[in-house]
């Protein structure tokens, strides 16, 4: 008699909002709608959380309580300087919702170290590369959705840090 | 229980209709729960059926109907105010430990000032007007004005250096995550150490200065600029690179402090630039040399350890 919702509406997860969201993420150049962050959703970050732990856990490494940790705090940290810098405020979900979409290009690195040790310079240029992918998205989904000017950058860099410490992880 | 209800829930959400047991002239409403287990249950689920056509236009989905009994309701409503208050006590005892609104200013900054600011911090020598403006009594935005001080700089050096301290660390095989809390920590206590020790000797000395606390931090954490330059330079050159560059930043430090410092600490006579009479402030002055000639010694303290 209970049926389980067979539409998205009823779990409460939008399919077509995470992957609008998700592209987004994918092309870090193109301008984003600052509107795509009112509804706060976790769906899309956790599921790239558990894949980033599943491919960590095929590459050897067995760190979840690192990344729950750092992925904490880290959060705690954005949210206490967004609030600071930003005219409006801003919730803990929304901040946590974006970092986590933008931990994608992560997976991504550490999907690829499954295959091939990140040691040596190809592995340093390419997780360089990802940070940056992920912190230029992160920053401009902020921006937008803040309507902070002239502080792209400034937002890109604590989140660069917090991608760098992510990408710590994988590579070492 | 509805007039408790009612009283104790304010937002309400409006896409959920609530469904008054008592309307539909079911069962008693003060029973907590559907009783499934005897005939009862017959009796409420004949009941129900005339009044079934009222259920789809009250909502499509099958939680309304968990959502529709009155218990669930009040709990989510009650739920919802504790947590609108918890975030109020939270949001006030916040304000009590943090001044959020004066925080606000020391992070008004952009990208322009940021650059010209790190700029300054390498290169103090050819800047000439070091006074901060004022516009109605009140300081410009950092944004506004390269002089004035800011809390990004300091607060992302500190992080910065942190980082840079646990990279330094893990090339030579040092590193263990615990190691990270441990440099965070002494870190931070020897800059509370040292903000302490400046606000004690300002008040020993009895000096009247616009200089507040935060100020004062905000001051102290240029140096982590230098300092993660220095220890960049040495995990990429070695001994010689980080002695060069952190020797330059130390003397840049050095100026850039007395140069700040003098005209919040010495006001009244650094605005000439004369030579200033009288036992105070020759304190003055020797207070402000100690202060600047600190920095350096501590640049070198915390970050020798780190190079080999």
């Amino acid at each position: 008699m209970f049926v389980w919702g067979e539409s998205e509406g009823e779990l409460g997860i939008n399919f077509d909002h995470i992957w609008q969201k998700t592209l987004t993420v994918l092309n870090p150049l193109k301008p984003a709608d600052g509107s795509i962050m009112n509804e706060t959703d976790l769906a899309g970050p956790i599921l790239f959380c558990v894949a980033l732990g599943a491919t960590l856990l095929l590459a050897g490494k067995v760190q979840f309580g690192y990344i729950y940790g750092m992925s904490g705090i880290g959060c705690l940290g954005i949210y206490a300087l967004l609030n600071l810098m930003s005219s409006s405020g801003v919730s803990y979900g929304c901040v946590a919702s974006v970092l986590g979409y933008c931990l994608l290009p992560m997976v991504i690195l550490s999907g690829s170290a499954v295959f091939f040790s990140l040691q040596g310079m190809i592995g340093t240029v390419l997780a360089l590369v990802i940070i940056v992918w992920c912190s230029l998205s992160a920053s401009k989904i902020f921006i937008s959705a803040l309507d902070m000017e002239g502080q792209q950058l400034l937002v890109a860099y604590p989140c660069a840090l917090l991608y760098g410490l992510f990408a710590l992880l994988t590579v070492f | 229980m509805h007039p408790a209800g009612s009283a104790a829930g304010t937002p309400r959400q409006p896409s959920k209709r609530r469904i008054p047991v008592s309307h539909l002239g079911m069962a008693d409403p003060h029973q907590l729960f559907d009783d499934t287990s005897s005939a009862q249950s017959q009796g409420y689920g004949a009941q129900r059926g005339p009044s079934g056509l009222g259920y789809p236009t009250a909502s499509a989905s099958p939680q309304a109907a968990f959502l529709a009994d009155p218990v669930s309701n009040m709990a989510m409503a009650y739920g919802s105010s504790l947590a609108a208050q918890g975030k109020e006590l939270v949001d006030k005892n916040i304000d009590r430990f943090i001044p959020v609104t004066k925080l606000k200013y020391y992070f008004a900054v952009d990208t322009l000032y940021v650059g010209k600011k790190l700029g300054l911090l390498f290169f103090p020598y050819l800047h000439q007007d070091w006074e901060v403006q004022y516009q109605q009594d009140t300081p410009v935005a950092p944004r506004f004005d390269v002089n004035a001080p800011d809390l990004y700089i300091p607060a992302m050096a500190f992080i910065t250096y942190v980082l840079v301290a646990g990279l330094a660390l893990g090339t030579q095989d040092r590193f263990s995550p615990d190691l990270l809390g441990l440099q965070a920590s002494s870190a931070l206590a020897w800059l509370t150490l040292e903000v302490l020790a400046i606000l004690l000797s300002l008040y020993l000395v009895t000096v009247n200065t616009d200089l507040t606390t935060i100020d004062l931090v905000a001051f102290l954490g240029y140096k982590y600029v230098g300092m993660i330059g220095g220890i960049l330079m040495g995990l990429l050159f070695g001994k010689i690179g980080y002695y060069l560059v952190l020797g330059w930043c130390c003397m840049s430090i050095f100026v850039f402090m007395i140069r700040t410092l003098r005209l919040k600490i010495l006001a009244e006579a650094a605005a000439e630039g004369v030579p200033v009479r009288g036992a105070r402030n020759q304190l003055r002055m020797y207070l402000t040399m100690a202060v600047a000639a600190a920095q350096p010694l501590l640049m070198y303290w915390l970050t020798f350890h780190l190079v080999r």
